[in-house]
């Protein structure tokens, strides 16, 4: 039997990958500068290992529904708050002026002066995943709650957002709480449409058309990881 | 030391960080198990909504990245489960023809790697991809698939093997189909 015969693969494995301890090194080490047909079983079992590590270095990006999230953007606690509503106000300004009355706008400029002077306090994003009125309702009714029970000199933010049956919500021929979710965008409350429920629904020819200002750019799972990596309170209703 | 780790505000903080700052490795890790960004991006999303949820159940510091590895794994065995498409892991192997435009030589051999590994069984391609891709010991890759040592031995071992073989014989470009499919090899 050859010198390096002695080496099975899993060693020359282990060899590559750092495994082995010292005295094995040493010894496998010495092997291959005697033997050049181990030096070349190394160099294969290593080129291999270098191989996929290039194969991997850039992997294409995910193909996301809606925008970038902000975990990727590294803006997490505070910031989000004011840059969300900055974020907001902005395209509010460049993608739906036309839409915007001016009383509306200027409550938007209040709301991010206000997020940036925000003293901390909770946030909350509510998930509505059920069609049945009175969950959505109770959704609506939970939101108003959670305004109502801060303090003047506290800034809550609150968001709604709904997917599977509960985009219903937010489904202008549908929904029997258009006037309600206008009363809380009014108090800053943002509301969101899962964009993949969004397309599973045009998939199938249904037209979605959503209540104005309503945000179709995530997914609900992305906005739920996104903001609880903020620290914000989650509650599935 | 028993219990959780990220009880305090600032380890709360610190385990946030950590899934924040893991999301581009997970779905690296994804994507090379699956080769299909959307459904990688899907897992990765999964993964950190039930990291985020059941944090209690991390016990010790030093393992969270294991365990970050650990969940993703389990939601791509749920998403074959859920799916019906194999019977279990060890009879999946997943064939990847994408066929993207070749711009470059560097891309020919980038295409040429990942379609071997996405020809691998998925165990040993798991094996390979958390050893090479981020660096896992062998006890830590044993701890994230939940598997003995010699396991993850033996997986790489073949794997490598029969990646040296695709490696070598690889098809022209042109004979290859346009999906990317599963297959159950029994």
């Amino acid at each position: 039997m050859n010198k390096d015969e002695h080496f099975s693969e899993e060693q020359l494995n282990a060899f590559v990958d750092g495994e082995l301890d010292p005295e094995e090194k040493s010894q496998l080490f010495n092997e291959s500068e005697r033997s050049a047909k181990l030096d070349q079983r190394l160099c294969k079992q290593r080129k291999i290992k270098e191989l996929v590590q290039h194969a991997y270095e850039d992997v294409p990006p995910a193909r996301r529904l809606g925008g970038t999230p902000l975990a990727r953007t590294g803006l997490f606690g505070k910031t989000i708050a004011a840059g969300f509503f900055l974020a907001v106000g902005l395209s509010a300004g460049v993608v739906a002026h036309n839409y915007f009355d001016p009383g509306l706008r200027g409550e938007l400029v209040a709301a991010n002066a206000a997020a940036e002077q925000a003293v901390e306090i909770e946030n909350y994003l509510l998930h509505v995943v059920s069609g049945k009125p009175e969950q959505m309702l109770a959704a609506l009714e939970q939101a108003r709650f959670l305004l109502e029970s801060t303090d003047e000199d506290e800034f809550r933010q609150v968001e709604i957002i709904a997917n599977e049956q509960g985009l219903n919500l937010l489904r202008t021929d549908v929904t029997p709480f258009a006037e309600e979710i206008s009363a809380l965008q009014r108090r800053n409350v943002v509301f969101y449409a899962c964009s993949k429920t969004i397309q599973r629904l045009e998939e199938r020819g249904v037209k979605v058309e959503l209540v104005p200002y309503t945000n179709p750019d995530y997914t609900a799972l992305d906005r739920v990881v996104t903001r609880m990596q903020a620290g914000w309170k989650y509650e599935k209703i | 030391m028993a219990g959780n780790p990220f009880t305090g505000i600032s380890q709360r903080r610190a385990f946030k960080k950590l899934v924040g700052n893991s999301r581009d490795r997970l779905y690296r890790m994804a994507y090379a198990w699956t080769h299909n960004p959307h459904l990688a991006d899907d897992l990765v999303q999964q993964t950190l909504y039930k990291a985020l949820n059941n944090q209690k159940q991390l016990k010790d510091v030093g393992a969270a990245e294991a365990w970050l590895f650990r969940i993703l794994s389990n939601c791509l065995k749920d998403y074959y489960r859920a799916k019906r498409e194999v019977l279990s892991a060890e009879e999946l192997i997943i064939v990847n023809n994408r066929t993207p435009e070749y711009e470059s030589e560097e891309q020919q051999l980038v295409d040429k790697v990942r379609r071997a590994v996405s020809r691998l069984p998925l165990p040993q391609c798991q094996v390979i991809t958390l050893v090479d891709l981020e660096g896992f010991t062998y006890a830590t890759v044993a701890e994230t698939l939940e598997v003995p040592v010699g396991t993850v031995m033996s997986r790489l071992c073949r794997g490598r093997r029969a990646l040296r073989e695709f490696l070598v014989d690889v098809r022209p470009q042109s004979q290859l189909d346009r999906a990317t499919t599963l297959k159950r090899v029994k």
